[in-house]
This record gives structure tokens, C-alpha cells and sequence, in this order.
């Protein structure tokens, strides 16, 4: 219709941002073609803030293909070097989002690769396959505490040491222990007392002992 | 291991200005204009084949090397247009018309001519010169090649390696054709095909591990770091 609209104002689009490091589209995401296009002239802010920007959405990409958070995070510092080593190629009149995919498949897709290859010839040294000369660190842990332990109640003065039997290893009750020791239940209590005290002490580490 | 904050930080620090790259079909033309050149300064220094004027009269002749020459060409351009990022796979089809149209004019060649091979066919001289044009043409345009695209190593280093290898190898046989008298279809399919089959087998097998060695020396240090990561 002739004359239609003539009379609304003309929309402004704001071309330049007013913060030079920080250029948003109309929907108020930051612009990587613009920052890149920055990056590229050797604006070092821009690069930062490029990078920075970029950087959860590949380890959103790298996660879809990873599961360990290091491999996640190895793919992308990869695809990172990358588009540091390639950003000369990056055409400004071409949208960003999709060169950077690229890229970020491409170093994905080569981890992968070099994965499955590594896989296929090496095997993974687990913790059970670990051994030191020394004898002692090949000890279960549980059965050579268990043994340190009872070394150490053999080791307890005979009063005390009839007391942690009777009320721990063979779980009496003091009523019971008193019945069968013939000792008095406060003293079987003082008894008990001491031995914890004195097993703490024996069992202690030699480097804590001073 | 490094966090990636801190990579960013150095990433940052040497972030120098950089040259964009022209559009790929610029630096295809600039690559054909470099292989221009090589052919003409052979030309100048070895002469054409006597007969050209002769076999220029043959169509099957023309076809073949305007065939080769095509194929050269958009071979070109293709691992120009695939060694960006963003570049499309299918640009790998543009050379298929011209490799089709130039094998196609040696195979009938082939089925036509085969009974032409004389006493004179396998010369060993010949045959000696022809390898010296073939590494004269092959080994400028290759070199050239690998630093041209040398960012691709760590892009699609296989696809660009083909599609360069072919290149190199059809225009390698355009200047086999050009400057040497191969009148016996055994030495056209020989050269040419042995040429090329050559050429994109070394490609193919040793392109990616040159790429790699021409970026980490012509691109910085952050290469080095990459390539062990």
C-alpha cells in the first residue's frame, strides 16, 4: 500500500557496541565472528574473551564423546591450540559457530581414534598390579593391622590385657567379666581404660612418637 | 597437566596479528600460476615434443590432455576449498569430470592404438628423461603444496593430501605429455597412469607425516606442544 508506514519511526540498529570488547548480537549473545575478526587484528581482550566464551560449550561438544572429566578437558585444550594454530583461517564473512565445530570434530575425532588405537596394543596398569620391593607394602592392609593389633595386646601388662579380651575381643559384658575374673567392675574399667591408652601408644607411628 | 585456564592465558599472551587466508580459490589460482611457471621455464630449458603441432591435430590427444590439465585445475581448487575448516567434503567430487575424461581418452587410446608399440617403444633414454620432468614438475608443486596448506594437518590431512597428490599428478602428466614423444600407448599409460597412481600413493602414505612436518616448522611453537598432547 503506497504511503503505508511512512509515518512510523525507522527502527535504529546499533552497529558499533559501545564496549569495544564486547560485542553482542541482537539477541544479546556475545558475537564470536566479530570477536574472532578481533582476535585475528591482534586484539588480545577480545581473544580472552572469546576463548573464555567458547570454552563450555566444547566441553559441552567433548562430553558427548567423553566420559573421564581430564579427557574432557584434554579434547578441549586440543581443539583450543587448534583454533589458536588455524585462527588465520577463519573467513570473517563466514558464521563462527559452524568453523568451530568443525575443528572441534575433527580433534575429537582424532583422540578418538588414537584412543581406540592405544587401547587395541597397550594395557592399563591398575593399582592391583602394583608391587614394590619392599615386602611389607605388598601386606594386606587389614590383615597386617589385625596382626599388629593382637602383637600389641600380647604386649600389655597381664591385668590390662585380661581386661580387653574379656570386654573386647570376646565382647563380655562387665558384669560377666567380673563374675569371671574375680576382679571388681571399676577395676576392670581402670583395667580397660589403661590398655586403650596403652594400645593407642604402642600402635602409634613411630614418626608420631616423639 | 596444564588447566585450561592457564592455556588460555598463554594462548592470549601470543596472540599476535595475523594474515587471513585469501579465499581458496585465489590461492588454487596462485598455486596453477606457480605450476605455470615451472612448466614454462621446462619449456624454455627442455623444449616441447617436436610433433606437438602434429598430436595437437589428434583429438583423442587433445581430450587427453586438456583431460589431465582440468583435472589438475580442479583437484586444486578442491584441496584448497577441503583444507578449511569449515570447507565441504563434497568439494572432493570436483576433480571426478576431468579424472574421468582424462583416463577414459588413455584407456582408449589403449583399446585403439595398443598394437603401436614399435621396436622403438621402451627407449631407456626417453624413458630417463621423462623421470627427470617428472621430478622437476612434481617436486616444486608438491613443496609448494605442503606449505600452502600446511594448517590442514591438524584439520583433514588425509582428504587434502589426495586431493593435492592428484593435482600435482595430473599436471605432472600434462608436462610428460607436453614435453616428451610417448607414441607407444604402453609409455602414456606408464607415465600417466604410473604417474599419478605414483604421486597420490606417496600422497597418500607419507602426505600426512610431511603436513605435520611442515607445519611444525613453519608454525610456532604451540605445534610442538600440540603434536605431544
Amino acid at each position: 500500500m503506497p504511503g503505508r508506514g511512512q509515518n512510523r519511526p525507522i527502527p535504529l540498529t546499533l552497529v558499533g557496541g559501545s564496549q569495544p570488547h564486547d560485542p553482542r548480537r541482537t539477541d544479546g549473545a556475545r558475537d564470536w565472528s566479530r570477536l574472532m575478526l578481533r582476535a585475528q587484528d591482534g586484539d588480545r581482550q577480545a581473544y580472552r574473551t572469546l576463548l573464555e566464551d567458547v570454552t563450555p560449550y566444547l566441553r559441552a561438544v567433548a562430553a558427548r564423546c567423553f566420559k573421564q572429566a581430564g579427557d574432557i578437558e584434554d579434547a578441549v585444550q586440543d581443539i583450543l591450540l587448534t583454533v589458536h594454530m588455524v585462527r588465520h583461517a577463519y573467513d570473517p564473512s563466514r558464521p563462527f559457530g559452524p568453523w568451530l565445530l568443525a575443528i572441534a570434530n575433527r580433534r575429537i575425532i582424532d583422540r578418538l581414534r588414537r584412543e581406540t588405537r592405544q587401547k587395541a596394543r597397550e594395557i592399563e596398569l591398575a593399582p592391583d598390579h602394583e608391587t614394590f620391593a619392599e615386602p611389607a607394602t605388598n601386606r594386606d592392609e587389614v590383615i597386617s593391622d589385625a596382626a599388629s593389633l593382637h602383637e600389641a595386646i600380647e604386649r600389655l601388662p597381664p591385668d590390662q590385657r585380661q581386661a580387653i579380651k574379656m570386654l573386647k575381643l570376646n565382647e563380655m559384658s562387665l558384669m560377666e567379666a567380673a563374675a569371671a575374673s574375680g576382679r571388681s567392675i571399676s577395676a576392670l574399667k581402670v583395667a580397660t581404660h589403661r590398655a586403650v591408652k596403652s594400645l593407642r601408644k604402642i600402635l602409634r607411628p613411630k614418626s608420631e612418637r616423639t | 597437566m596444564t588447566k585450561t585456564p592457564d592455556l588460555i592465558d598463554t594462548l592470549v599472551d601470543c596472540a599476535t596479528p595475523v594474515r587471513r587466508l585469501r579465499p581458496p580459490a585465489l590461492r588454487a589460482a596462485l598455486w596453477l600460476l606457480f605450476a605455470a611457471l615451472v612448466l614454462a621455464l621446462l619449456a624454455v630449458v627442455h623444449g616441447v615434443r617436436p610433433d606437438l603441432a602434429l598430436r595437437l591435430e589428434q583429438p583423442v590427444f587433445v581430450i587427453g590432455m586438456a583431460g589431465a590439465l582440468a583435472t589438475g585445475i580442479l583437484a586444486a581448487i578442491a584441496s584448497f576449498k577441503v583444507s578449511l575448516p569449515d570447507g565441504s567434503r563434497w568439494w572432493l567430487l570436483l576433480p571426478l569430470p576431468g579424472l574421468a575424461l582424462w583416463v577414459s581418452t588413455i584407456s582408449y587410446g589403449c583399446l585403439t592404438d595398443w598394437v603401436s608399440m614399435g621396436p622403438n617403444g621402451g627407449r631407456m633414454g626417453e624413458a630417463a628423461r621423462c623421470f627427470a620432468t617428472l621430478l622437476l614438475t612434481s617436486a616444486p608443486l608438491s613443496i609448494a603444496m605442503l606449505v600452502m596448506l600446511r594448517h590442514a594437518a591438524l584439520l583433514r590431512p588425509t582428504a587434502v593430501c589426495a586431493a593435492g597428490g592428484l593435482a600435482v599428478a595430473a599436471i605432472t602428466s600434462f608436462a610428460l605429455s607436453l614435453f616428451h614423444s610417448l607414441d607407444a600407448t604402453i609409455m602414456i599409460l606408464i607415465w600417466n597412469l604410473g604417474t599419478a597412481l605414483l604421486i597420490a600413493g606417496l600422497a597418500s602414505l607419507f602426505g600426512q607425516s610431511m603436513l605435520a612436518r611442515f607445519a611444525a616448522w613453519l608454525m610456532p611453537v604451540a605445534f610442538r606442544t600440540h603434536g605431544r598432547a
